[in-house]
């Protein structure tokens, strides 16, 4: 069951993932830049089948540019109302170059947190990311995740075992550390006074 | 007083450690004027913030004061920091300076 939620960002979009997305999530999944994720669907169908089984306490978005093209994924899974909390996961930046130069992935995750805080009232959201994947590690604590533990050999991955490192974001971390840093972060790709000058 | 040398020194280990994480064909250029961030970018959002963080922290050790990159300062400076090795040279030799 989708969901019809869309959060609406300066660089980026976040809209339903459908199952017409199927053929372009699944180019990302096989590319080498998700070399670090769990393998997915092997074909169109079959992703487009998973995509459409998607249960109702899922979210999963699209990242959409502002000129309508679909860049990459991102979900908040396992919401749970009771307990207040939420995991982020399939975040996947499809299209590499649309990252660069532009705050897409940082917005992306600003938007998704704002939903999980602010929209469903969640006081902890959290997720795993493969030992290997030390890039995305940093990124997520440099964006305020605090790391809760390790599972060891979780993943099979690339033919081999590999441990999940447990990021967790409370409430009061993601407003005192998270959306400062990802202002920050959005702030800095805005042109400057000087060069916003050039064109009066 | 610490030089623009010293302080590339820093900042191309920081590009040094990312370029670690990638493929012959995906690594960055150690150059002063390698775009980091803005129009013609190199590197994407997650490696910006690799860069970052490796500065921020090899900058502090050397210079003795927490030196912070993504403040108000450093976001409201008429030319971005991030924008090459460079830019990003010269504002910590501009902070460096201020807490001499």
């Amino acid at each position: 069951m989708s969901h019809s939620v869309v959060l609406q960002g300066e660089y980026v979009n976040l809209r339903p993932l459908e199952a017409s997305d199927a053929g372009a999530t699944l180019a990302w999944r096989q590319s080498a830049r998700a070399r670090l994720l769990n393998p997915g669907a092997s074909s169109v169908e079959e992703q487009a089948a998973w995509i459409e089984a998607r249960p109702s306490i899922e979210y999963n978005f699209m990242m959409v540019l502002k000129s309508g093209e679909a860049v990459g994924m991102l979900s908040l899974i396992g919401v749970n109302m009771m307990s207040k909390h939420g995991e982020t996961a399939r975040f996947l930046i499809g299209n590499e170059d649309a990252d660069r130069g532009i705050p897409v992935a940082v917005e992306a995750m600003k938007l998704l947190y704002g939903f999980a805080f602010d929209h469903l009232g969640l006081h902890r959201i959290f997720g795993n990311v493969t030992s290997d994947n030390m890039l995305m590690v940093k990124w997520q604590k440099y964006l305020g995740m605090k790391e809760e533990g390790r599972m060891r050999r979780h993943h099979f991955i690339n033919g081999s075992f590999q441990d999940a490192i447990i990021l967790g974001l409370l409430e009061e971390e993601y407003r005192d550390v998270s959306l400062p840093r990802m202002e920050a972060l959005i702030k800095m790709a805005r042109p400057s006074v000087e060069s916003e000058g050039d064109s009066l | 007083m610490i030089t623009k040398d010293e302080v590339l020194a820093i900042i191309y280990a920081a590009m040094e450690s990312l370029n670690e994480e990638f493929d012959e064909a995906g690594k960055i250029a150690l150059e002063p004027e390698t775009k980091l961030f803005g129009a013609d970018a190199m590197i994407d959002s997650l490696s910006l913030v690799s860069v970052i963080i490796d500065v921020e922290s090899g900058a502090s050790d050397r210079l003795s004061f927490p030196v912070v990159l993504t403040d108000d300062r450093a976001i409201n400076e008429a030319v971005s920091p991030f924008t090459d090795p460079d830019a990003l040279a010269n504002y910590i030799l501009m902070l460096a300076h201020e807490n001499a």
